[in-house]
């Protein structure tokens, strides 16, 4: 290829979502990739500086508010488009609606249930009991439809044989949905014509497809139009543009906690014509957080007295508390077994291998195999104190190997995934960057997916590292309507 | 034995308050050892009570006031039996502390909470108290309570609510929440599940917890502690008047420790800071006194 | 919409408008003093500390009764919750939490004045261009209005936010009246009719004004523009029906609401009152009476439409 964007392009010993091992462009993504090589470096920068002024204009909102507490980063968006294909797509989204499925009804039977899967043995019992997520307060609280992780981001990443598998679950308040809707937008106003020579599922009704989830889990006593509002920490909040983005998109009330007020059990919002009843909260707060009385005493972002009003059944709250239980990386390990159990099917969409390391086996071949393996603590999160084997040092390794034997419930260890590359542009050319992938599921009364999902680039040579604090960025995430779509 | 209970709780406060939200564990359990025969809940501005049974088992009752208001009264009554408790007979050994099923079952109440955490000194203090008995749990669990209910000085004042165990531990001296919370961090450091029993107790005071020879009398809420003892059931044993668990002692709920079952707690917005009175009166019912 | 965004909206008014119209207070005292005698002058600040409630605080200060140093405090003093500087703090602090409810035009508005005040040299500025200083403060104030008028939705953010301008407006012309009043009145012609030019100029009304009157400077002529005219926009009268013009479509279902009734009841009493009444009579007592009248209003505001706002400091409970 001489052309000047791929030129250089290595596919390394990775797999890369665009160029197959032979360097011929995949069949999905070949109107893409030809749309590309038609456009000159000048054109390229062109649109660049256009996704640019896009961005500025909507990141005045995302620096304005951080300008207080720290540099607020904006997520930069790739020009080149993660495409997925149709059969690709059903097989995932039959995965992650079997995995959501699963992981709400264990929440339920935990809750609100007869704690089955702890008695038959699937989940060890100080497995829960122990986790930083377990909340006893949220225990005999009914949830509509079972919906407790009402909104679930499933993170993804494929091997180096291109299977996906599920590095991840968030169930408590994933984020990043909005940059789902805003890179498709300046998708579409940057590479309208790369865009309009594809039949891409779209993604902008996200805000009806949640709002009518959060009304489907409204109590039964609300009616037809349940008052649905998103509650949100403040304006402090590095999240605050998404909490403000996803009440405009759903044409809700933005409210804080000081903005609603209890009465007779009864969840209310004080407006300029007095208190009005408020019957669903999509609450992107903590759960320790969200009343005074019962949980966090120190707390001034939640409500006091919520948690009688949901006890109540007068409010429901989404995601419902306690959903954190489910989703840190001990119990990760037990989502397959947990689909095999509910569901009796197997599981669709694989873990990473992942070892436990209270299982004496398990412990003593991870403990010969610590420079080859990824060593995660149980309850840390964002990659603090992690051992990375491969590129360790003997001292670390050692350190490592103390702890685990010294506190063998407090480690897991997985296999390293050599996470896909997707070419990204790095100043006038293409070169190869690692990506994962987060679908958003949202469950009410049936469990859909957002067609795609927030694919994360790391932007750094080599990085593995998506995250946006560390230099990621994203890309709009194409779903193709049908597999043929050849442009 | 038939007792009438009645807590009360004025909150008082010098310009008025608004919003008030609480919760409220005063009602004695219904289990093997007691049955309540009635119970009902006041408040003053009045409210709409919720109940409900938490995690633990224990009845909650929930309620707020919203408008503004200077002084909040709750009161709640109630009616219970209690019933003679069997003498322990179960000798397990320290073996059975062990096994796996016994230690999944009773989780909660073997790992650390926020009022029960000691660390290695109190590990070894509680060693050094059970180095004589043995293989014993009974006698490793009796050496724990005597250690504390004769090694440790009932000093209201010593200590505070929330009060780190390890202070407690240093001072060596404090109130009935102070004892059982002692009591549970050493059984627990010695793998004995241990849980902490909020209640009334039917007593001349506190400190003695003799039974008083009228038939009513002002006590403050009790705190004692019951041990899981392998093929013996929960235990009670109340450190703070070394004695067993009796028919003067009528349990609210338990938990891991006093957080878990804690009286009253609420928040209220306003200006102003609050004056707190709290009163417990307990009533012997004479038609029981002559069944006795 | 929610009681706490109506009343940050409501404030982020006010107090833009208050560090709009203190400046012109300080230019208006300022300019009219340039060439008196020293006595008069000191007499000139400290009334206008008196009508701005600012002179116990400025007493705490201990520092002479000069213009730089009063000026200085009034404009720049960040520890003066009164200053122009405290003022568009805090309407920048209203605007923040209520930043969805307001376009991003009113926002960077609000944000330039801030950054440029930071960026000057204010020491140098209140010794040698304090009247450069004080049109920065009236221009970039413009410059706020302008935005919320041109880039706002007409909705009930909008109307608190006017609201709170309009009360706060009404207030301030009193004040701005009676800061120089006693001395207008009795001085001799000549002079006199300097000072209410300056008056007239420091409220962006002179050209109005000769529109309505020509040369003439009757003393009773500027009165009347300023207290009661139905087409200045800075005048009493005009700030009292903008602001029942808001309440009325802010509770459109009731014509009986406690702001209406008693904000029309102030409206009605200046618009049914003669200029040579008000004269013959005591004219500061009348200003006063305007000015509890406005406050009246500003709190049936908030007692009709912020009552149910967020309330107070948690408190927690803990009892055995």
């Amino acid at each position: 290829m001489g052309e000047p964007l791929f030129s250089g392009y290595d596919v390394g010993q990775f797999f890369d979502e665009v160029m197959a091992a032979d360097g011929q462009v995949r069949p999905h993504y070949r109107a893409v990739v030809d749309r590309l090589r038609a456009l000159s470096p000048e054109e390229l920068a062109r649109r660049e500086s256009l996704r640019n002024a896009i961005f500025r204009s909507q990141g005045i909102t995302f620096t304005v508010y951080g300008e207080q507490e720290g540099v607020e980063r904006t997520f930069p968006m790739d020009l080149v488009p993660r495409v997925i294909p149709a059969d690709e797509w059903a097989m995932l989204e039959g995965g992650l609606v079997q995995r959501v499925t699963a992981l709400n009804r264990f929440l339920e039977d935990l809750y609100v249930g007869e704690q089955a899967a702890i008695r038959d043995g699937i989940v060890p019992r100080w497995l829960v009991t122990s986790g930083d997520g377990y909340q006893r307060e949220a225990f005999g609280i009914q949830v509509p439809h079972g919906a407790r992780a009402l909104v679930a981001g499933i993170d993804l990443v494929r091997d180096d044989a291109g299977i996906y598998r599920v590095l991840e679950d968030n169930l408590r308040n994933p984020s990043g949905i909005s940059y789902v809707l805003e890179n498709r937008a300046a998708m579409t106003r940057v590479l309208p014509r790369v865009f309009a020579r594809h039949e891409v599922l779209p993604v902008d009704h996200y805000g009806a497809m949640l709002l009518r989830a959060l009304r489907s889990v409204a109590p039964p006593a609300a009616g037809d139009q349940p008052t649905v509002v998103v509650l949100t920490p403040g304006v402090f909040n590095s999240a605050y543009f998404e909490h403000a983005f996803l009440a405009r998109q759903m044409g809700v009330e933005l409210v804080e906690g000081a903005d609603l007020v209890v009465d007779e059990h009864v969840v209310s919002m004080r407006t300029t014509r007095g208190l009005r009843r408020v019957d669903v909260i999509y609450r992107r707060i903590d759960d320790d957080f969200l009343d005074p009385v019962v949980l966090r005493a120190d707390s001034s972002l939640g409500v006091p007295g919520l948690l009688s009003a949901l006890r109540s059944g007068n409010v429901t709250v989404a995601n419902a508390i306690g959903n954190g239980v489910a989703d840190d990386k001990a119990f990760y390990a037990f989502v397959p077994d947990l689909i095999r159990y509910y569901l009796g099917e197997e599981p669709v969409l694989p873990n990473v291998e992942t070892y436990l390391l209270w299982d004496a086996d398990q412990r003593a071949e991870v403990l010969d195999r610590l420079h080859e393996l990824v060593v995660k603590p149980v309850t840390a999160s964002g990659g603090y104190g992690m051992l990375i084997g491969p590129d360790a040092d003997e001292s670390e390794i050692e350190a490592f190997r103390k702890q685990i034997t010294d506190d063998p419930r407090g480690y897991i260890a997985q296999e390293v995934v050599q996470l896909s590359r997707h070419p990204t542009l790095v100043g006038d050319r293409l070169a190869g960057r690692h990506v994962d992938l987060r679908p958003f599921v949202i469950s009410g009364e049936t469990v859909e997916v957002v067609p795609g999902g927030l694919t994360r680039v790391a932007l750094r040579e080599g990085s593995l590292v998506v995250n946006s604090s560390q230099g990621g960025g994203s890309k709009d995430t194409w779903v193709l309507a049908d597999s043929g779509s050849e442009g | 034995m038939r007792f009438d209970i009645r807590y009360r709780t004025v909150f008082s406060y010098e310009q008025p308050v608004v919003e008030s939200q609480n919760v409220l564990r005063a009602c004695p359990a219904s289990d093997q050892h007691q049955q309540v025969l009635h119970y009902d809940v006041r408040t003053t501005p009045s409210s709409r009570v919720f109940s409900y049974f938490d995690h633990w088992g224990t009845r909650v009752d929930a309620f707020g006031v919203r408008l503004p208001h200077d002084h909040l009264e709750v009161e709640a009554t109630a009616s219970v039996e209690t019933l003679p408790r069997q003498p322990m007979t179960a000798s397990p050994s320290r073996e059975d502390l062990l096994d796996d099923w016994f230690r999944d079952q009773h989780l909660e109440f073997l790992e650390k909470s926020p009022h029960a955490n000691g660390g290695p000194q109190v590990a070894a203090e509680a060693r050094e108290a059970t180095k004589d008995v043995g293989d014993d749990v009974v006698g490793m669990i009796l050496a724990l309570h005597r250690h504390i209910a004769t090694g440790f000085e009932y000093r209201p004042g010593a200590t505070y609510v929330g009060v780190d165990v390890e202070e407690v531990f240093a001072a060596r001296a404090g109130v009935c929440q102070d004892f059982a919370h002692a009591v549970i961090a050493m059984a627990r450091a010695l793998s004995i599940p241990a849980r902490y029993v909020s209640g009334y107790l039917f007593a001349t005071d506190d400190a003695e917890g003799a039974d008083p020879d009228v038939d009513e009398v002002e006590v403050s809420t009790h705190a004692w502690v019951e041990f899981a003892v392998p093929y013996g059931g929960w235990w009670a044993l109340d450190p703070t008047n070394r004695q067993e668990g009796s028919v003067r002692h009528i349990k609210i709920g338990h938990g891991r420790d006093y957080d878990d079952v804690a009286p009253l707690r609420g928040v209220y917005l306003g200006p102003a800071e609050h004056d707190l009175d709290v009163s417990v009166t307990i009533r012997r019912t004479a038609q029981q006194q002559q069944q006795q | 919409m929610l009681a706490r965004l109506a009343e940050n909206l409501f404030w982020a008014g006010r107090y833009a408008e208050r560090a709009d119209d203190t400046a012109r207070l300080v230019d208006v005292t300022y300019h009219s003093l340039l060439g008196t005698a020293d006595a008069d002058e000191e007499r000139s600040w400290e009334e206008l500390l008196d009508v701005l409630h600012q002179t116990a605080a400025y007493a705490e200060r201990d520092q002479a009764m000069v213009p730089q140093q009063v000026i200085r405090f009034l404009i720049t003093d960040r520890d003066n919750p009164g200053s122009v500087v405290s003022s568009i703090g805090h309407a920048r602090q209203n605007v923040r939490s209520v930043r969805e409810h307001v376009s991003t035009e009113v926002w960077e508005a609000i944000n330039a004045i801030e950054l440029e005040l930071q960026g000057r040299d204010i020491a140098a500025d209140v010794d040698e261009r304090p009247y450069e200083l004080l049109s920065l403060v009236k221009q970039r104030s413009q410059t706020i209005a302008g935005a919320i008028t041109e880039t706002m939705p007409r909705d009930d953010g909008w109307r608190f936010l006017i609201l709170g301008r309009m009360l706060e407006r009404a207030e301030m012309t009193c004040r701005l009246l009676s800061v120089r009043l006693g001395q207008l009145l009795a001085r001799s012609a000549t002079p006199a009719f300097h000072d209410w030019l300056t008056v007239l100029k420091s409220a962006s009304a002179l050209e109005a004004y000769r529109k309505s009157y020509r040369t003439s400077m009757e003393p009773s002529h500027v009165v009347e523009f300023l207290l009661l005219s139905p087409e200045f926009p800075r005048s009493v009268f005009f700030a009292l029906t903008s602001a029942e013009h808001q309440l009325v479509r802010l509770s459109p279902d009731s014509d009986q609401t406690w702001p209406r009734r008693r904000v029309g009841r102030l409206r009605s009493e200046l618009e049914f009152s003669s200029v040579d009444e008000l004269l013959a009579a005591d004219l500061y007592e009348f200003l006063d009476h305007v000015t509890e009248g406005v406050h009246g209003v500003a709190e049936a505001v908030a007692a009709t439409y912020f009552r149910h706002g967020p309330a107070g400091m948690l408190h927690l409970i803990e009892a055995s």
